[in-house]
């Protein structure tokens, strides 16, 4: 029994730590860490979503996207000839018919990994 | 959600941990500023110089927020950093090959009584620090893991790589010269105030 209350004693002795002179100091020099840690992961995800989104917009310019987005415009012309014999064409659908369209894409493709990636950096 | 550190320090250490867990640093450097000298004296009181156990200290911090999901409120967040800071300073000592050394090493006093003092709590918390010096160092190590990190016999003698009976036999060695050092003696107040007067 004089043991049992031995061993509670020594446990409450354990448990009774004075508070240190510099404990804000420490506090301080983990919260600077975890802040320092936090930013290089963000800005890691933020790299790695915008080469990512980089790599997959090329992909996407490079697998003759052009040939096919040329015969697509060959019959969006064909069709917005025919469309305007029915309505007038406006700037915006003669600037999507043509190259400037693929761009849009692609950088709409970029801004949707950044957007992705940002969501991912707030999940984390 | 608390904007500042003065709101944080209101609430409750799981209510803390939770925000800690959503990811807002601030509330895990409350916890931090409330338990983090408790921390750092167990690992002293473990064996590690004061510059080592700070060091430990913050590597265990950093790894609590990493893993602040897995505390479920069950014990206490102290106790939970406490047995995730003991875990690190064993496996610093493995890594620096200085734990054989220290479960090999002999201690200085075997289990004399010099210094019983009566007395209150506070004293004993000085004469705890100076006990455990007087403790063969696997002793201490041993002792402090499993009465200042709330470890079992079992759960150190696993982290320690040691096997039980080693394990038990240090702590058994350690309590007995913590007791003889320890215990208040009956009278040893009163005949020092007799002696003052």
């Amino acid at each position: 029994m004089a043991e049992l209350d031995f061993e509670r004693r020594l446990e409450r002795l354990f448990s009774q730590s004075p508070e240190m002179p510099d404990a804000a100091a420490f506090a301080e020099r983990i919260e600077r860490k975890l802040d320092r840690g936090w930013n290089l992961r963000r800005w890691m995800i933020g790299a790695a979503g915008l080469s990512g989104g980089v790599v997959g917009a090329s992909q996407l310019v490079m697998s003759n996207l052009f040939q096919r987005v040329e015969s697509a415009e060959e019959s969006a012309r064909v069709l917005s000839q025919g469309l305007a014999r029915v309505t007038p064409t406006t700037d915006m659908v003669s600037a999507l018919s043509g190259g400037y369209g693929v761009w849009i894409a692609v950088g709409l493709a970029v801004l949707t990994m950044g957007v992705f990636a940002a969501r991912l950096v707030e999940e984390f | 959600m608390p904007g500042t550190s003065t709101s944080f320090a209101s609430l409750h250490d799981v209510e803390l941990c939770s925000y800690a867990a959503a990811g807002e640093r601030r509330a895990f450097g409350e916890l931090v500023r409330r338990h983090g000298s408790a921390v750092r004296q167990l690992l002293r009181r473990m064996g590690a110089q004061a510059a080592e156990a700070d060091d430990v200290a913050q590597d265990a911090f950093l790894a609590a927020f990493e893993r602040i999901a897995e505390f479920r409120g069950e014990g206490t967040f102290a106790g939970w950093v406490k047995r995730i800071a003991a875990r690190q300073y064993l496996r610093r000592l493995q890594r620096e090959k200085r734990l054989a050394a220290i479960a090999a090493e002999e201690g200085g006093e075997d289990g004399e009584t010099p210094g019983r003092l009566g007395g209150t709590d506070a004293d004993h918390r000085m004469d705890l620090e100076e006990a455990l010096k007087s403790l063969a160092p696997a002793e201490r190590l041993c002792v402090s893991m499993c009465y200042g990190a709330g470890l079992s016999h079992g759960e150190a003698a696993e982290a320690l790589n040691l096997p039980l009976g080693t394990v038990k036999s240090h702590v058994k060695r350690g309590l007995d010269k913590l007791r003889a050092r320890l215990t208040p003696v009956p009278g040893v107040e009163l005949e020092g105030r007799r002696s003052n007067g």
